[in-house]
């Protein structure tokens, strides 16, 4: 019997199909990707409100104030104090004042109107709602005087 | 002078293995970095310098409507008062507040549209109260949702009546 040998030729596989959809994910991924949200801080579960909108003028100047306490990795509270995080350091609410006043003096320092600087508050929703009008009337005094204002909240989608 | 043609038709093969193995790795990359974050939104809270006390002057001609918050030992919300009437405690509250709102709103504009611009809430919450009754409060003060989801805006201009002690 005669076997017939079999065929040692490369199939060429058309590669352009596979490489325009790779490219099509790589820039879905690249879009969906927010690298703008740097400044939230994942200690803080913010509340949920359905009003919670973007602003709709964007904002010139945005210093932000996370206040939330700290959790372990599944979310559970590890003490009842809240803090303020600041990148790795934090603080209690009565240590936060030189820091707010540095803040203050470099918006100064760079020619900025305090009027123009938006102080937006990330706080978590079990923080005492006294602590938080202290910390904006701490941003009020004498030395700090921030005037602007606003509560974050996470847009709850409507049901 | 004779011309050479030779490389005229003749298919160049590139040899793509590497650029798709970068395209991968972008790939993973991008994948992995994915952080699913829920989008945010705020409420700008109107506090002029100089205002913690009670007897400020405002730009508004008329007092502001005052929602009083009283809270339960474990700072839940328990009592919601609306310019002193009492509204319940709990989300029935936060609904109530939410029409009072609505209905004060539309006794002012028939003063004038300017009157609802300058309307202000002051919010005055007990010491441990949670923070998201106050968000809640002001999302009820601030409007409701119309619809295909457009906000209806009611009174924008929030603050905080001075804290109270713990």
């Amino acid at each position: 019997m005669k076997i017939k040998p079999t065929n040692t030729e490369i199939a060429e596989i058309d590669m352009t199909p596979m490489i325009d959809i790779v490219f099509q994910l790589i820039t879905f991924f690249m879009v969906i990707n927010n690298f703008d949200q740097n400044e939230a801080d994942e200690r803080v579960a913010l509340p949920r409100d359905q009003l919670a909108r973007t602003p709709e003028v964007v904002r010139k100047d945005a210093f932000v104030l996370n206040f939330g306490f700290d959790r372990d990795n599944k979310g559970q509270l590890l003490s009842e104090t809240p803090y303020l995080f600041f990148g790795d350091e934090r603080l209690s609410i009565d240590q936060v004042r030189p820091r707010l006043q540095q803040e203050s003096q470099f918006y100064t320092a760079i020619g900025t109107s305090l009027e123009d600087v938006t102080v937006e508050i990330r706080a978590d929703a079990s923080v005492q709602s006294g602590m938080i009008q202290e910390l904006i009337q701490m941003c009020q005094e004498d030395g700090i005087q921030f005037q602007r204002f606003a509560l974050k909240a996470t847009q709850q989608s409507v049901p | 002078m004779k011309l050479r043609n030779r490389t005229g038709n003749r298919k160049i093969d590139v040899n793509m293995t590497p650029m798709i193995d970068v395209v991968f790795q972008l790939l993973i990359f991008f994948l992995c970095t994915l952080k699913v974050i829920e989008p945010e939104g705020d409420f700008d809270i109107s506090m002029p310098l100089g205002a913690p006390s009670a007897a400020s002057v405002t730009e508004a001609d008329l007092p502001p409507f005052k929602v009083r918050m009283e809270s339960d030992a474990a700072g839940d919300l328990q009592t919601l008062f609306f310019n002193g009437t009492s509204l319940g405690g709990g989300d029935q509250a936060l609904a109530k507040l939410n029409s009072e709102v609505f209905r004060a709103i539309t006794a002012l504009q028939a003063i004038g549209k300017e009157q609802q611009e300058k309307q202000e809430v002051e919010i005055d919450p007990d010491y441990n109260l949670h923070y998201r009754y106050i968000i809640n409060a002001i999302g009820a003060c601030s409007g409701r949702l119309g619809p295909n989801d457009i906000p209806v805006r009611y009174i924008s201009r929030i603050k905080f009546a001075p804290r109270r002690e713990p």
